[in-house]
């Protein structure tokens, strides 16, 4: 189980200490993934969610705010004890064609964590690093005698993600951090993908933690899923990923899923879909009001003036005028 | 007469691609990336052509334009495009002056097809003198229009550097340059592949306002079947350098008939309807072995395929109207 309360991340940036300005990546993101639970968190890019996951990764420390796996919290121990609590969390990047060294062979990624296990777990059969290579490969759905002594080019974007997927397993990970880990993967091995990530949550009890753009992909890590639609480092809408897509509350997440495109043929257009026409400004300094209020075409003179807060529940959403609006496509037949 | 001209705009083609055949020399002989396509692109529709990565199509547009890199060769065949003629056999100025002219593209990276150096009204002025524009002045006007109707600040995104721009921005700057000499054919290879939803969404209703606004024929190619369902009119399928089916995108979704196409549709993740509907497809996307096997490409992965699969290719042949499938099982009704 792994718990997140009040993270915040500001990166200052470089320059005299007069005109040196902060980027606040991540605001106050606070969720709980259970065991074999999964979490998605959906926005555009610049939104901080990747930032969320490295600072679940160990790749960086936050500036506020608690990570707690299984009830320790990650920065308050020692440095070794951190080291091999960060083990628990793997993550995925994003790209499988740079995530592994070309010139060395699938045996030898797979084997380099596998050997530090074995050392530290002492009295190992001989064959165990071997054995545990095959197992890791097999779950994945891949078959370890072909495999194991090719170069990653001589595999294909999907065969390269459920390689490094693998590797995430070998040090039997408990959270998954996957980085838009489909969106590089040609379109028929996408699904594929999606699938052994649930697997892994049904059959290993591994929590995890999507970051994606696309809100489709998020619905097929499984059943007891949950949504965070993450804008400019802050949740905007939470709740579970069915209620996200047919009762969207917020504008933002609206907009989202207006802008998933509708399969003529097999769907309907949302009776109230709409494009959100203008960019995110990243610069916009209004801190005062909702930060969405200046793309948001529903906002109204309160919204620029008094900052929505997150309504406890179940179903969380910070909106001062919520509304369901049926923006998603729904099924022909 | 001028009912009789309309209906001649209406069915003639705006590309006519006929036995077009490219080849990738490498060092284990020619390997075959596009083989043998016959296409008609109609003009005024936006026709999507879809394919996984090494599926050939942006071979097969790059071909179109007679502008395939090396290794790659152009065998054989003929690309008649309305106005200008066949572009493998007219004289290189004229084929140069097409592109941008007659054919315009944006490619999935604009930032690499802009150039790092030169603010982009500068390079607004380049095109315009490689193209022998006689008022500049009057192209910088257009250039202003077009962004103003793409949605940006005209004035700041011409006296700004590419790097400047976010993606989303670069891809419409990139739009800007394939109509302001007035396109009427716009190719859009991966153009949004690279964006996130929201700006994926902005740009495609975009291209979706101008083709209207502006009578043009434009090309979409992706390998997102949701880009294509959602914008296209027809819907061209290719797989292992071949087209395995084209037809009306409504239709080929709804009741899609070649293998592949009928796995790609069912491998969508959707927002909608029984999640345990979607299958993925198996085995791996056509590789360079896939072409030089001597059956159907996708023999492989196919769970109908016969034997005959194996030792022939199936060809191209229209099963309905407006409807063409390559596939024995489909095709074949003895």
């Amino acid at each position: 189980m792994i718990e997140v309360e009040h993270l915040r991340k500001v990166y200052s940036t470089k320059g005299s200490l007069l005109n040196r300005s902060q980027v606040h990546a991540v605001r106050d993101v606070s969720f709980r993934i259970p065991e074999g639970g999964a979490i998605s968190f959906i926005g555009e890019s610049g939104c901080g969610k990747t930032t969320v996951g490295r600072i679940l990764a160990g790749l960086e420390t936050p500036s506020a705010g608690i990570v707690r796996l299984d009830g320790v919290n990650i920065h308050q121990v020692a440095a070794r004890e951190r080291r091999n609590l960060l083990r628990k969390i793997q993550l995925i990047h994003q790209d499988p064609y740079q995530a592994l060294n070309p010139a060395y062979p699938i045996e030898q990624a797979l084997s380099a964590p596998l050997r530090i296990m074995a050392k530290q777990k002492g009295d190992t059969p001989r064959t165990w690093i071997r054995d545990r290579m095959e197992e890791v490969l097999t779950m994945v759905g891949l078959d370890p005698a072909s495999v194991l002594y090719k170069y990653p080019h001589m595999l294909s974007g999907g065969q390269r993600q459920r390689i490094v997927i693998a590797r995430a397993l070998t040090v039997e990970p408990t959270v998954l951090v996957a980085d838009e880990a489909v969106s590089m993967i040609d379109v028929s091995l996408r699904l594929g993908v999606l699938r052994l990530l649930r697997d892994l949550r049904e059959k290993l009890n591994i929590s995890l933690l999507f970051i994606t753009h696309d809100v489709a992909a998020a619905r097929y890590l499984g059943s007891g899923g949950q949504i965070s639609v993450i804008y400019k480092g802050l949740i905007v809408e939470q709740g579970p990923t069915e209620g996200i897509i047919s009762r969207p509350q917020h504008p933002y997440t609206q907009a989202l899923l207006s802008a998933v495109p509708v399969l003529k043929g097999l769907e309907r257009m949302g009776a109230d879909r709409f494009i959100l026409a203008k960019e995110m400004n990243a610069q916009s300094a209004a801190e005062t009001g909702c930060l969405f209020a200046d793309r948001c075409p529903f906002a109204q003179e309160r919204c620029f003036s008094e900052a929505p807060t997150l309504i406890d529940g179940d179903y969380q959403y910070a909106c001062h005028f919520p509304e369901v609006r049926q923006v998603a496509a729904v099924a022909a037949e | 007469m001028s009912a009789e001209l309309k209906h001649k705009q209406t069915t003639a083609p705006a590309v006519q691609v006929r036995g077009l055949s490219v080849v990738y020399a490498t060092n284990q002989g020619d390997l075959p990336a596009v083989r043998q396509v016959d296409l008609d692109i109609e003009a005024r529709k936006i026709t999507g052509i879809i394919g996984e990565s090494g599926s050939g199509k942006s071979t097969l547009v790059m071909a179109m334009m007679n502008a395939v890199g090396k290794p790659g060769q152009i065998v054989s065949g003929s690309v008649e495009v309305l106005g200008v003629g066949d572009m493998l056999s007219i004289d290189r100025e004229r084929q140069r002056k097409a592109r941008g002219k007659e054919l315009g593209l944006v490619f999935q990276a604009a930032q690499n097809s802009l150039n790092p150096l030169r603010r982009i009204g500068h390079q607004v002025l380049d095109l315009g003198r490689s193209h022998e524009v006689k008022d500049l002045r009057d192209l910088l006007r257009k250039a202003k229009d077009l962004l103003a109707r793409l949605g940006m600040d005209a004035d700041r995104v011409l006296a700004s550097y590419q790097h400047e721009l976010s993606g989303g921005m670069r891809q419409r700057v990139g739009i800007m340059f394939a109509l302001i000499l007035d396109a009427k054919i716009v190719i859009l290879d991966e153009a949004t592949t690279a964006l996130d939803m929201l700006s994926q969404a902005s740009v495609l209703e975009i291209v979706r306002e101008l083709h209207k606004e502006r009578g043009l024929t434009t090309i979409l190619v992706t390998h997102d079947m949701g880009v294509v369902a959602d914008m296209a009119d027809r819907v061209v399928v290719m797989y292992g350098g071949e087209i395995v089916e084209e037809g009306p995108s409504e239709f080929v979704l709804s009741h899609p008939a070649h293998p592949y196409t009928q796995g790609l549709v069912r491998a969508i993740p959707r927002i909608s309807g029984d999640i345990d509907r979607a299958v993925p497809l198996q085995g791996a996307p056509a590789d360079l072995k896939t072409y030089l096997e001597p059956g159907c490409p996708f023999y492989q992965r196919c769970s109908v395929a016969m034997p005959k699969c194996q030792e022939s290719r199936p060809t191209s042949l229209a099963v309905a109207q407006d409807r063409k499938v390559a596939c024995f099982k489909v095709t074949d009704h003895d």
